[in-house]
């Protein structure tokens, strides 16, 4: 049996609290380099969290989430260098166009289930945004939009002196879209996606919306993804192609995504943390040489990947599991082999959303 | 004349991504695994044809057999990982193999060949000239190799007892296993049959085609788009929506803005997706 593991006892709430507190002030006490890895860092596990709830949750594979990222950043740009409206009332524009793109190319992609499907039509659906987006003269085609200037700190128009408030808007950021995650978990969707996960026949039998479940999720994750992309276009002060699509921003945001699992909430921040400062570390470890930096991240994504299939936080949540296994007796009955496999068998629904442990499982009726 | 011209052109690139998706066609269609990294491995053999010419002293067809040989022996090496990771971790395990190894070509090459682009000289197989257009004899043999390679898999897979096993897998893969069908060895027959054919794919193409690490992610979007317009597992469909696709991409370059050469056949792609009600699942 598949479960969603978002759900959270107490002490998690807190241990997000005390990460956000302590974060917000290791990123006043550093130098600006490592501020900048550290936006970059957290820009990426923002996106990758977006995939993270469409793959964990619903086991959905989208490619299309760099588009969303873009969506927001050009929508944001657009507004404030056409007509001067802040990027804080671009940001909600930025999030409605993303959530109005996502309703057919989700229609297109999700209307034949499997993994496969869904990740040749968003592939490609990704592709053909660099080409469209240089089609688009008022988005300034292929040289993108470059956002005027504004001296020193102004919060109406996102634009700070240094990159620590833009450091801090994406850690809160992170930090919301977690508590979110963790929220959605132990809420009547997210049950009911666990439920689409497990058996779409079985949960559509029982009364689940399938069809209606994955648009909104999908919706929902366009949305998440467009607000890294608005902060993004405001800390490099310009939007293009470049910055938010191509291959190369697609595999980083997979590798922080795939690295991090989706077994837990905070399973993309954690793994955008770790792979940024690696691949940061390891290029510059490699001195000048081209192609070195790419491809010691390869081989630490390939360790990585052999090591552990479902990320760092689906090794977690094992661990866990098996722990509590040993000091619960029983509780935990199935092997953990056969978790992420798609056994059809039916989801109990009957499952209520009280249940304070993520980890107990309940014995398949 | 301009029309003819661009329809040749169309057809000689239309059979690169015909040969590339055909490979990547059976494996979605046998083993339900979207190898990542299959364009990398034209890359590969790219590749290895400039090392052959440069360092060797081989030309591309000289260099054909051994390497495909040790293509042979790359599938089933990679082939026995997808197998690996897909038996302990499911989907998921064989979608982070195929990225890996994606990440990892294309840094390896950048590593050994630099990221500047490169052209392989000195293989002329003489030229014909049509419609006012030279066509040099090494594309003439990469649009042959594509029908040969179409059509003789297209045999194997209807006519031979291993090609229905394979097939048998793709349609139901536990109904063929309960029928004898050694499920794991189909699928990893079908991997190792796919990175040969691209392997191969990038040895034949090598004369004429410039060569950069990330060439890999370039075939690999078109062996995406060739699926989905030919239908997952189909060969034959494979090899009609590659021409089509690099049809429609030479017409649109020679009549249309710059900008709509990249984006023609995606617009085809999508109302292919729209128009259609399902991906077509017939090997």
């Amino acid at each position: 049996m598949t479960r969603l593991r978002f759900s959270a006892p107490a002490w998690r709430w807190i241990a997000l609290a005390v990460f956000f507190v302590l974060g917000w002030l290791v990123i006043g006490a550093l130098p600006a380099a490592p501020v900048s890895v550290i936006v970059l860092a957290l820009f990426y596990g923002a996106a990758g969290s977006s995939f993270n709830l469409l793959y964990g949750a619903l086991g959905i594979f989208s490619l299309a989430q760099p588009v969303f990222v873009a969506v927001g950043g050009y929508t944001s740009s657009y507004l404030y260098v056409r007509y001067g409206i802040s990027p804080w009332i671009g940001l909600l524009a930025g999030m409605a166009c993303a959530a109005i793109l996502a309703v057919p190319i989700g229609f297109v992609a999700m209307r034949r289930p499997g993994t496969v499907v869904t990740a040749l039509v968003t592939l490609i659906i990704s592709e053909a945004a660099t080409p469209i987006l240089s089609a688009i003269t008022p988005l300034g085609g292929s040289i993108g939009l470059y956002i005027p200037v504004k001296s020193g700190t102004d919060w109406g128009a996102l634009q700070f002196a240094t990159g620590v408030p833009f450091a801090r808007l994406f850690l809160a950021l992170n930090v919301l879209i977690v508590a979110g995650l963790m929220g959605f978990g132990r809420s009547r969707a997210g049950l009911w996606t666990a439920a689409i996960k497990d058996s779409a026949d079985a949960a559509s039998a029982t009364g689940v919306p399938v069809l209606r479940m994955r648009l909104s999720i999908f919706i929902a994750s366009a949305m998440i993804a467009a607000v890294p992309g608005v902060l993004f276009a405001q800390y490099n002060l310009l939007v293009n192609a470049d910055l938010f699509l191509g291959s190369a921003v697609l595999f980083q945001l997979l590798v922080v995504a795939l690295v991090g699992g989706s077994a837990r909430p905070w399973g993309a921040l954690v793994g955008a943390l770790v792979m940024t400062e690696l691949s940061q570390y390891l290029s510059n470890a490699a001195g000048d040489r081209p192609g070195i930096g790419p491809l010691t991240f390869a081989a630490a994504f390939l360790v990585m990947a052999l090591a552990m299939p479902r990320g760092i936080s689906g090794t977690w949540a094992r661990f866990v599991s098996a722990r509590q296994a040993r000091a619960g007796g029983g509780d935990d009955r199935e092997p953990p082999d056969t978790r992420d496999h798609h056994e059809g068998n039916v989801a109990p629904l009957a499952r209520g959303p009280s249940r304070d442990s993520a980890e107990t499982e309940t014995p398949t009726p | 004349m301009l029309f003819e011209q661009l329809l040749i052109v169309g057809i000689i690139t239309g059979s690169v991504y015909s040969l590339v998706g055909v490979g990547f066609t059976l494996v979605l269609g046998v083993g339900r695994v979207a190898n990542f990294a299959h364009g990398s491995f034209v890359a590969v053999g790219l590749y290895l044809a400039l090392f052959a010419s440069e360092t060797l002293g081989l030309n591309a067809y000289e260099a054909f057999v051994p390497a495909i040989i040790l293509f042979a022996l790359i599938g089933i090496a990679v082939a026995e990982l997808f197998e690996w990771r897909g038996r302990k971790v499911g989907e998921i395990g064989e979608l982070l193999i195929g990225l890996a190894l994606l990440l990892l070509i294309g840094g390896l090459l950048e590593v050994l060949f630099s990221d500047t682009p490169r052209t392989i000289n000195g293989l002329v197989l003489g030229h014909v000239d049509i419609a006012g257009l030279t066509i040099s004899g090494t594309q003439l043999v990469a649009v042959a190799f594509t029908l040969v390679t179409a059509v003789s898999l297209y045999l194997f897979l209807r006519g031979s007892r291993w090609g229905r096993a394979l097939r048998a897998v793709a349609e139901n893969g536990e109904a063929a296993g309960l029928y004898g069908v050694r499920v794991p060895v189909a699928r990893r027959a079908a991997v190792t049959i796919s990175i040969v054919v691209a392997g191969a794919a990038g040895i034949v193409i090598s004369p004429f085609t410039v060569l950069t690490p990330d060439v890999g992610s370039t075939y690999l979007i078109s062996a995406f788009a060739v699926v989905i317009v030919g239908g997952i597992g189909n060969a034959l469909g494979a090899v009609l929506a590659g021409i089509g696709i690099g049809i429609v991409t030479s017409l649109s370059s020679g009549y249309l803005a710059s900008y709509w050469t990249s984006l023609a056949p995606l617009i085809v792609i999508l109302i292919v997706l729209l128009v259609r009600p399902g991906l077509s699942e017939a090997v």
